[in-house]
């Protein structure tokens, strides 16, 4: 068996997929893993020990990281079996739960990691404020951290509509008649949400293209940007 | 207005160079600020299927003085008072929108609470004037006309209370 893997891992197949040489010993091999790499060194090379200790992080930026990962493969499957239409929204919602196979686990698991990572990325931010990881050279990743603070909650929020159900309707209700507050620009900002004077077709539509498309697009890229910065900005000590 | 020399005996002579980049950069700008003033004004539809802003409720014999009439698609109460005079006020709380309730119909004076809503508890008088709750203003007033024997309600007109009664 190991030689079976060895033998894999020495062939020419595995040698055109990953650059690196077999077997990594030296700190300049570990280097050129990372460098070689698809994201390029968005790691560092080396890390010191007690950086990576649980009690210095509690690993609430990779969770919240790991949330949203579990949230693009559910969201994607539950977009399978969802038009962003009314009635079919809501009946199509009610098929997940109760005629799709493992559609009401699949559904679940989407709101449940959607509901964690508001509050894993509620609990990094604290983290970050009492280790006074805001202070330079640190302070442009922490207001990055806050628009994905603000990202987070948007996609919660855009998500919340598209069950099509009664708690959906007054949720969103409630949150464009907010925006209806915004002196000057309010009335046309709620508008442009609505896609017309109260929430209809063109709302749901709206709402979906945003929590499905936009706002991960952003965030896949602020993510990265994030991750890119820690380590620009001096890593963790 | 350019500050650097030429070595062209005319000052104000551009070189190819400079020339070639204002136009680049101008053509950018243009088609940038096009695009995008296209996008916005792509996001406002033109045409909305919502329902006309006028609707008929009726015949007014049916209607006894001290009652009201709900209407659901258009959330707006259709209102005959003591004096026999008919009124519509909109359902939607001035708060954050959501449909306040006729909690109490047999309120005779404008000063109890008549109607409330259910999300922050805003409360009204039976005219619709705000009694307590974070509501800012009153519930919308629509005008209110009289065909053969059916009321009229008209949302898009929206009143001031002397002329929201429609005496019959």
């Amino acid at each position: 068996m190991k030689n079976l893997f060895v033998k894999i891992m020495h062939s020419k197949v595995w040698d055109s997929i990953f650059r690196s040489k077999l077997p990594i010993n030296t700190n300049l091999d570990r280097s050129l893993v990372i460098f070689n790499s698809l994201t390029l060194h968005i790691h560092p090379v080396k890390v010191r020990e007690k950086a990576i200790k649980f009690s210095y992080t509690f690993y609430l930026g990779m969770i919240s990281f790991f949330l949203f990962i579990i949230l693009i493969v559910t969201g994607v499957l539950l977009m399978l079996y969802y038009q962003p239409a009314i009635p079919n929204a809501y009946e199509n919602m009610k098929d997940l739960q109760y005629v799709v196979s493992n559609g009401m686990f699949l559904r679940n698991l989407h709101r449940w990691a959607a509901h964690l990572m508001v509050i894993s990325v509620f609990l990094h931010m604290i983290r970050v404020f009492y280790a006074g990881a805001y202070k330079p050279p640190r302070e442009f990743n922490w207001v990055v951290g806050v628009v994905l603070l603000v990202l987070t909650l948007l996609l919660s929020y855009t998500g919340y509509l598209l069950p099509f159900d009664q708690l959906s309707y007054w949720a969103v209700t409630v949150g464009v008649n907010l925006i209806q507050y915004i002196p000057v620009i309010g009335e046309k900002t709620k508008f442009l949400f609505l896609g017309g004077h109260e929430i209809g077709e063109y709302t749901l539509v709206r709402f979906y293209v945003l929590h499905c498309v936009i706002l991960p697009l952003v965030m896949v890229l602020l993510i990265a940007f994030h991750f890119w910065r820690i380590r620009k900005d001096g890593g963790l000590h | 207005m350019c500050s650097y020399k030429t070595e062209s005996n005319n000052e104000n002579k551009i070189k190819r160079r400079k020339f070639l980049s204002i136009v680049g950069n101008s053509a950018t700008g243009l088609v940038t600020f096009g695009a995008l003033a296209v996008t916005i004004d792509f996001l406002s539809p033109n045409v909305i299927k919502e329902r006309p802003p006028k609707f008929k409720v009726g015949p007014i014999q049916n209607i006894q003085p001290d009652t009201f009439i709900y209407e659901p698609e258009y959330r707006v109460f259709v209102v005959r008072d003591g004096n026999g005079a008919f009124y519509a006020i909109s359902a939607i709380c001035t708060h954050l929108g959501c449909n306040v309730k006729w909690i109490d119909s047999n309120i005779r004076n404008d000063s109890s609470v008549a109607i409330a809503c259910p999300c922050h508890g805003s409360k009204f008088n039976r005219k619709g004037e705000v009694i307590e709750g974070p509501a800012p203003k009153g519930l919308q007033r629509f005008r209110i006309k009289l065909s053969d024997d059916d009321l009229i309600v008209d949302t898009s007109d929206i009143v001031s209370e002397e002329e929201m009664y429609l005496k019959v």
